[in-house]
């Protein structure tokens, strides 16, 4: 049990960067932002100053692709805040559920 | 409920792709509300012989007999759907068998509505609630039901049918005339929300159009109403039709959050 927990957690380890290089790229996609996606930071804040600078509809538009490409389902607003802090506590939440 | 077509969604493949300027050519799917009227059936009628390629699923309620015969002549791609369009529940049910039948949905037109007309000092409560719910909240209630299918296609036309009552209200009207510029200005509120997505909202305002809409006129009436219009005549449903065609096509993908007039020259 132990050991097949090591295991998924190594997996998940290994699948981290590139399931946060693909949750960019859908953001790029998705979103149709004007860079490349290896721009991003990890922690890069989505929304405000400072960050990628999104508003509420690209909020609105990123639950949607969220949910089109990971499954990931935001149910309400307040979870959404948590959520869609950066790329890492998408990641994070992806990784929750899976 | 799929109330009539036969074994009509086989070949009906989901387009693939996505961004903002996908192609769309291949099989569409389109919902119009208020398919039992004259409107509602010379919309569908217009898609069904101009792009051979769609779905046309006529939303209707009790009176269906002339969207059923609609539906008869173009039996593999036509079907009607029970719509109440005032219940945000039954929109709901109805873009889930669209969505599981067709894979998508490419085109709401909204065109379900209906009025009642009384000089606002002899206007019953009933029927102010009523036309505001037909013709107003059934449009949030559309609206709402299709955007999410549509932002996931990144893709979707809506096309909100209005009335020329918005901008030039005749007395009687207050209830009708509220309904549809609310649906105006909803539908440009809307096209700013959801541009980015790909989707489009527009409305079309239609003048007098030869439906049954002008049932309760009399001659006399009619006769003073094409005497106010500049073309001398009142309009077609395919006149109507043909601007629907044109804002749920791909080409038209920049128009957005626009209201058009059709109605012979009026203003």
């Amino acid at each position: 049990m132990e050991e097949s927990s090591e295991k998924q957690r190594a997996n998940e380890m290994s699948q981290g960067p590139e399931l946060r290089q693909k949750i960019k790229e859908v953001m790029v996609e998705e979103l149709m932002l004007d860079q490349e996606p290896s721009t991003i930071g990890d922690a890069t804040p989505i929304f405000g100053a400072g960050g990628l600078g999104l508003d509420s509809v690209d909020a609105l538009q990123l639950v949607v692709a969220l949910d089109k490409h990971f499954a990931l389902k935001i149910g309400n607003s307040d979870a959404a805040k948590g959520i869609l802090e950066s790329v890492d506590t998408i990641a994070r939440e992806i990784e929750k559920v899976a | 409920m799929i109330i009539h077509g036969g074994a009509l969604h086989q070949g009906v493949q989901p387009l693939t792709g996505g961004g903002a300027n996908r192609d769309t050519h291949g099989v569409r799917s389109i919902l119009i509300t208020g398919g039992n009227g004259g409107l509602g059936r010379g919309i569908g009628r217009y898609f069904l012989e101009k792009d051979l390629d769609c779905r046309v699923w006529l939303g209707v309620r009790s009176n269906r007999q002339d969207a059923e015969a609609l539906a008869a002549e173009f039996p593999e791609r036509c079907s009607l759907l029970d719509l109440d369009v005032t219940n945000a529940r039954a929109w709901e049910a109805a873009v889930a068998t669209i969505v599981e039948a067709d894979g998508r949905l490419d085109v709401l037109v909204n065109n379900a509505g209906m009025h009642r007309d009384h000089l606002l000092a002899a206007m019953p409560t009933e029927s102010w609630h009523e036309v505001i719910s037909s013709n107003l909240d059934s449009v949030f209630h559309g609206c709402r039901a299709v955007v999410t299918s549509m932002m996931r296609q990144r893709f979707g036309r809506i096309v909100n049918i209005a009335s020329l009552s918005a901008i030039l209200p005749p007395m009687g009207q207050t209830n009708y005339a509220a309904a549809k510029a609310g649906v105006v200005a909803f539908s440009r509120t809307m096209a700013k929300e959801v541009a980015r997505a790909g989707i489009t909202v527009n409305c079309i305002l239609p003048g007098y159009i030869e439906t049954e809409a002008l049932s309760g006129m009399d001659e006399e009436a009619k006769k003073a109403a094409r005497q106010g219009v500049p073309m001398r005549r009142f309009g077609r449903p395919e006149e109507v039709a043909s601007a629907v065609f044109f804002l749920a096509c791909h080409e038209a993908g920049y128009v957005t959050g626009s209201a058009l007039k059709i109605d012979g020259g009026i203003f």
